[in-house]
């Protein structure tokens, strides 16, 4: 039961913000968190779109042997993206409050300008809060 | 097939002499405008809006007419951003949020005296005029009625006696802005200062109001409101004596 990683990407596939929690994950460079970023989008549009039904919903979870990870995307199309171990059962939960901590402290914030990076420190805070919250 | 589509409508932006010039900007507004004219009129007239406007809504009911937080401390950080991109230092911006708070606060204490005056029944309304109540009053009710809750400590500054502090340790309007480093002299609580600063002028009080961000561990915003009386207001209260 353990975070590794958030993300969130914003509408047009940049990601916006990139935090890793614990050391079980890989650290990689900024550049290519970028690029996995924007192939993630793409892969989200692409599952969507292959979807047998309309209007279905994209990639919602891809797990590996040693993590998975969960993808929540909101009404306004910003992704975020909870890496975590694969035992994670309340994943979309944690994604839930992710979301309502942006809608506090990016959102209601006027220091920041929509679809950039978000450096917040309320949010950076409020981040720290959920993930200890949801497990050692 | 799909390639000859294609490059005809590529080609049909191009004007065509035999086909009728297209429309200038303004009869093209006008006629989306006569088309939604039609539109509405062609579809089954809509209800009449309920009469609820600002003035026919009850002036003492306070009770189901709250505004949600989340709502309020959305329209400020607007007001803020909006603010922000009209001055050029911290100093101009801090002054303009003061004078919107100052604005709402002359309305605040005529709204309040009114609402007290009704509920109570008075037949003469009461209104406070030595010092130590009217910062009692604004501390628990005037906080109560903006922000949902009183502030947390009223002080006397150990600086001087024409001087006191209103502590609150999150001011819920600003609890989710965080300032950036660089505008660290900024304090957004600036429109509260500005807003006591309005009730205080309401009650024949003057004084400079300023907001200060003072965090300590535990409540990273904590914020004084730092009143400072002017000298009218000392030597009236050293005239009524205790």
């Amino acid at each position: 039961m353990t975070v590794y990683g958030v993300w969130v990407i914003n509408k047009a596939g940049g990601l916006i913000f990139q935090r890793n929690y614990g050391a079980g994950i890989a650290q990689l460079s900024s550049n290519e968190y970028l690029v996995m970023a924007g192939t993630l989008h793409g892969v989200h549009a692409i599952t969507s779109r292959i979807a047998p039904v309309p209007k279905s919903s994209g990639v919602q979870i891809i797990e590996a042997e040693s993590f998975k990870m969960t993808i929540h995307m909101t009404l306004t199309g910003i992704k975020f993206v909870l890496i975590s171990s694969v035992d994670m059962a309340n994943a979309e939960s944690i994604l839930q409050k992710i979301y309502e901590a942006y809608a506090d402290a990016v959102m209601k914030n006027p220091f920041y300008t929509l679809e950039m990076p978000i450096n917040a420190s309320g949010f950076d805070v409020r981040m720290n809060a959920i993930v200890a919250a949801a497990g050692p | 097939m799909s390639r000859l589509t294609i490059t005809s409508s590529s080609t049909s932006a191009i004007p065509n002499p035999q086909a009728p010039p297209p429309p200038s900007k303004q009869r093209q507004s006008s006629y989306i405008a006569s088309q939604l004219t039609n539109l509405s009129i062609s579809s089954a007239p809509p209800p009449p809006p309920p009469l609820t406007s600002i003035v026919d809504r009850p002036v003492n009911r306070m009770r189901g007419a709250e505004v949600g937080m989340a709502a309020w401390a959305f329209l400020y950080s607007g007001i803020v951003a909006y603010s922000q991109s009209r001055v050029d230092s911290v100093v101009e911006l801090e002054k303009r949020l003061a004078s919107l708070g100052r604005e709402a606060g002359q309305r605040i204490i005529a709204l309040q005296m009114l609402r007290n005056t009704q509920t109570a029944n008075l037949k003469d309304p009461k209104r406070e005029h030595r010092l130590i109540p009217i910062l009692q009053y604004i501390h628990t009710q005037i906080y109560r009625y903006c922000f949902g809750k009183a502030a947390d400590g009223l002080e006397k500054s150990v600086d001087g006696d024409d001087e006191y502090m209103l502590t609150s340790n999150q001011p819920p309007l600003t609890q989710h802005i965080s300032t950036p480093r660089d505008l660290s002299q900024l304090s957004v609580e600036a429109y509260t200062a500005g807003l006591v600063e309005g009730v205080l002028d309401g009650l024949e009080i003057p004084a400079r109001v300023t907001a200060h961000t003072v965090p300590t561990d535990q409540y990273p915003n904590r914020t004084v409101i730092l009143i400072k009386l002017d000298q009218v207001v000392m030597d009236r209260e050293a005239g009524l004596g205790k």
